[in-house]
């Protein structure tokens, strides 16, 4: 029994407070070792999502009309929000596979932060589009009783539901060192990874409505932008993780720059030809409201977010990262700190730029020659405090989890394990009495087969 | 069927049953007064000067009396007009496989009062505000330069006044001009069907889209599906149709109506006949004589959804 009150023991080394004195007791001096700095930063992550519990409150049905948008313009910034966290998570999460999937070891030691992003991230988005549904509840029983498999959002549900389901596998086989269960968690959250985003941005290629989202470049475009998303958010992590000497700082130092660099560099040329195709073939399409779409974004009201994105979003970070300052700690910071809202921005210009040109009259409301739109305080409420939650999350995590990573090559043999098998095995053959012909056929085989394959690992364990 | 049961889901009609297929009131001159075209202290000197002296006044209505009277004798005798005393008022059964049921709006004749708007937010209990109309008409103008310019005040609700609303067309010259009522298309191979992620958006065994209510999550893809331009997400205003606000809402060709063997609201109030409707497969009905001369055409059949309302005159001519 722990010797002060309110405490119960869950173990011999863990202890949890249960009454309200103990608990806030227990914060308190959990608080008080916080160093000032720590402390204004939680303040300051309190705070917006204090804001975004209000904003929330407001937003929740039927607070329908907060939001800024209109019958032609029926997708904000609820919308940009969620396809920026969701199509975030699959680069965290695709980064995080280079080294358990695709064999990439240099990559191997980087998993832990990049999991526990990806689901924070992914819990973001689904926070946004909750808000942003009107009935959000009959979602999961219509989606699961009604399933729709001709509407791409219905897939959408289905891999993102699934690649959630997945990255919790792998969290636990992370953190439980379940190495068998972490490859194949591993390899199922790779394959959501991409079939979610792509299926994301299907939700919007399937529009013929839209000529601007239509086509087949919309869901390759949504997993490359992923890639350039989830390296420019490692960039900054690795970054905090060097700068305040977080668990692991010395090998991230070693490792992060160039492999975020590496990443960042063939996702800024993957995105920038995707989106060059984009605009070029819109500014020559035939298609009605293509062009026009196209010429918002160039020349129209959307064309000084366009070109600063294009400027500071692709082609600086792409100068930094390929010249020598690509190199240094700073070098990769200010690449990801201008890329990271610049992948933002782009999602605010690709939702627009797919409504801001409407064919046709919209329940009575002509927009023509382009829809406004603007956001409205709640909705950008809601959507700094999805991003507050995902910086708490990973404060938390980073400070109460264990961040160790596992060691470089091959992963530790269980030489002792192996060890008792085999023994096992043998005093199971000594007892039996038979002789050798008399015995099963498959006996001996067996045991050959253990002994060999243990020697063979023992071996390699013992080079280690 | 029965005819006289409520639909779930639908509103109740407003309109008196033992009027139903009665021919549309003639409120010309309302929808006129109310577009703001005619004003009667205008027009009182022309009245004047057609005024009629009293003893042909009277001859003129002994004669229009005397050809009504003979005209019903006639009809008693020979009966060539039974076949309107056969159309039930309220059919007793609704077999929707078998209709086809078509809408025609005849560009030509709309002169943008308005009247289908009001009646179509009356009769579906949809929000006065008018950024959220099941339908609406709009004012497409040519000006001399050759530019073209769509506009919808208020949907169109009140009329129009006589110069367009749209701000690039001010102080152009006129060269030409046409109203076009909108609503839903029915589409036979319909975005929104295909895109809802809860199968909320459906199609009848008649070929309309209709929208559950009870499952609709308000997510909006159906909107932007729309290439017509034909859906909104309700909003929480003070009266929503299927009293469910924040669904996906759209045109039903006033679906509680015609599977009752009445007309759509927008089509009964229409004064100048634009709005047609009826059952193409009904060979002696005037859609289905529309349909067969050809006359009549689908709004950008380039989209592919192959529509089931169809266009005539300049809507379609100068497109």
């Amino acid at each position: 029994m722990n010797m002060h009150a309110g405490w119960i023991d869950l173990s011999p080394r863990v202890s949890v407070p249960v009454s309200p004195k103990a608990i806030v007791g227990a914060v308190v001096g959990e608080v008080r070792r916080y160093s000032t700095r720590f402390r204004l930063w939680m303040g300051f992550l309190l705070a917006v999502l204090a804001f975004f519990a209000v904003c929330a409150v407001i937003a929740l049905p039927p607070g329908w009309e907060v939001t800024g948008t209109t019958p032609p313009f029926e997708w904000g910034l609820f919308i940009i929000g969620y396809v920026f966290f969701a199509i975030m998570t699959s680069g965290l999460c695709l980064s995080a596979s280079l080294g358990t999937v695709f064999g990439i070891e240099r990559f191997r030691p980087l998993e832990k932060r990049h999991l526990v992003l990806a689901i924070l991230s992914l819990c973001a988005a689904f926070l946004i589009i909750a808000l942003d549904l009107h009935y959000p509840v009959r979602m999961v029983f219509g989606a699961i009783l009604v399933p729709s498999p001709t509407s791409p959002m219905w897939w959408m549900g289905v891999f993102y539901g699934g690649y959630l389901v997945f990255l919790f596998i792998e969290l636990y086989a992370t953190w439980g060192h379940k190495r068998r269960l972490h490859q194949v968690a591993s390899l199922l959250t790779t394959g959501t990874a991409i079939a979610a985003p792509a299926t994301l941005g299907a939700v919007f290629g399937v529009l013929a409505a839209k000529p601007f989202w239509f086509g087949v470049f919309t869901p390759v475009l949504m997993i490359a932008s992923a890639l350039l998303a989830g390296s420019a958010l490692l960039g900054i992590i690795f970054w905090a993780v060097i700068r305040f000497r977080l668990t692991g700082w010395e090998r991230a130092r070693s490792l992060a720059v160039p492999a975020v660099r590496t990443l960042m560099g063939v996702a800024l040329v993957a995105v920038t030809a995707l989106l060059a195709r984009h605009v070029l073939s819109s500014l020559w399409s035939t298609t009605p409201g293509a062009r026009e779409a196209a010429e918002a974004l160039v020349t129209g009201p959307l064309a000084i977010l366009f070109w600063v994105r294009v400027v500071a979003g692709l082609a600086v970070p792409f100068l930094i990262v390929v010249s020598p300052l690509g190199r240094s700690l700073r070098g990769i910071l200010a690449a990801s700190a201008l890329v990271l809202p610049m992948v933002l921005l782009d999602r605010y210009i690709f939702v627009a730029g797919g409504q801001v040109a409407p064919l046709t009259t919209t329940a009575g409301n002509v927009a023509t020659p382009y829809a406004f739109y603007l956001p409205s305080i709640v909705e950008i409420g809601v959507v700094a405090g999805a991003a507050a939650f995902m910086a708490l999350g990973y404060t938390l995590a980073e400070r109460y989890m264990d961040m160790r990573e596992a060691p470089e090559g091959h992963p530790p043999i269980p030489v002792a394990k192996i060890r008792a098998r085999l023994a096992a095995r043998r005093a199971a053959l000594r007892a039996d009495a038979r002789p050798a012909d008399a015995r099963p056929a498959d006996a001996q085989p067996v045991a050959a087969m253990v002994i060999a394959g243990g020697a063979v690992e023992a071996g390699q364990g013992g080079a280690k | 069927m029965n005819a006289n049961e409520p639909i779930p889901g639908l509103p109740e009609p407003y309109s008196n049953p033992e009027a139903t297929m009665a021919p549309a009131p003639d409120l010309s001159e309302l929808a006129a007064l109310r577009a703001g075209y005619v004003r009667l202290d205008e027009i009182a000197p022309a009245i004047q000067a057609a005024s009629v002296s009293r003893r042909r006044f009277l001859g003129f209505g002994l004669a229009l009396v005397g050809g009504l009277a003979g005209t019903a004798v006639l009809t008693r005798l020979f009966p060539v007009f039974s076949e309107l005393d056969e159309i039930p008022k309220v059919v007793p059964t609704y077999d929707p496989t078998a209709k086809k049921w078509t809408f025609v709006i005849d560009t030509a004749s709309c002169i943008g009062c308005g009247l289908c708007v009001d009646a179509c937010k009356t009769e579906n209990h949809v929000t006065r505000e008018p950024e959220f109309t099941r339908t609406w008409v709009e004012r497409h103008t040519t000006t001399a330069d050759g530019a073209r310019f769509v506009d919808s005040p208020d949907a169109g609700i009140d009329g129009f006044p006589a110069v367009a609303t749209a701000v690039a067309a001010s102080g152009k010259k006129v060269a030409s001009a046409y109203f076009e009522p909108r609503l839903c298309m029915q589409c036979e191979t319909s975005p929104c069907t295909q895109v809802c992620p809860v199968g909320a958006t459906y199609q009848t065994p008649d070929g309309v889209i209709l929208v559950d209510p009870r499952r609709c999550i308000g997510c909006g893809y159906c909107v932007e599906a729309c290439p017509y331009g034909a859906r909104y997400l309700a909003p929480a205003a003070d009266s929503a149709p299927s009293d469910t606000p924040g669904i996906a809402d759209k045109c039903t060709w006033c679906y509680q109506r015609i599977s009752q063997g009445r007309r759509p609201a927008c089509v009964e109030v229409c004064p100048v006949g634009a709005r047609k409707f009826g059952d193409a497969n009904d060979p002696n009905s005037e859609v289905a004589a529309i349909v067969r001369n050809g006359r009549a055409k689908p709004l950008h059949p380039e989209y592919g959804t192959k529509p089931r309302v169809l266009y005539m005159g300049p809507s379609v001519q100068e497109a």
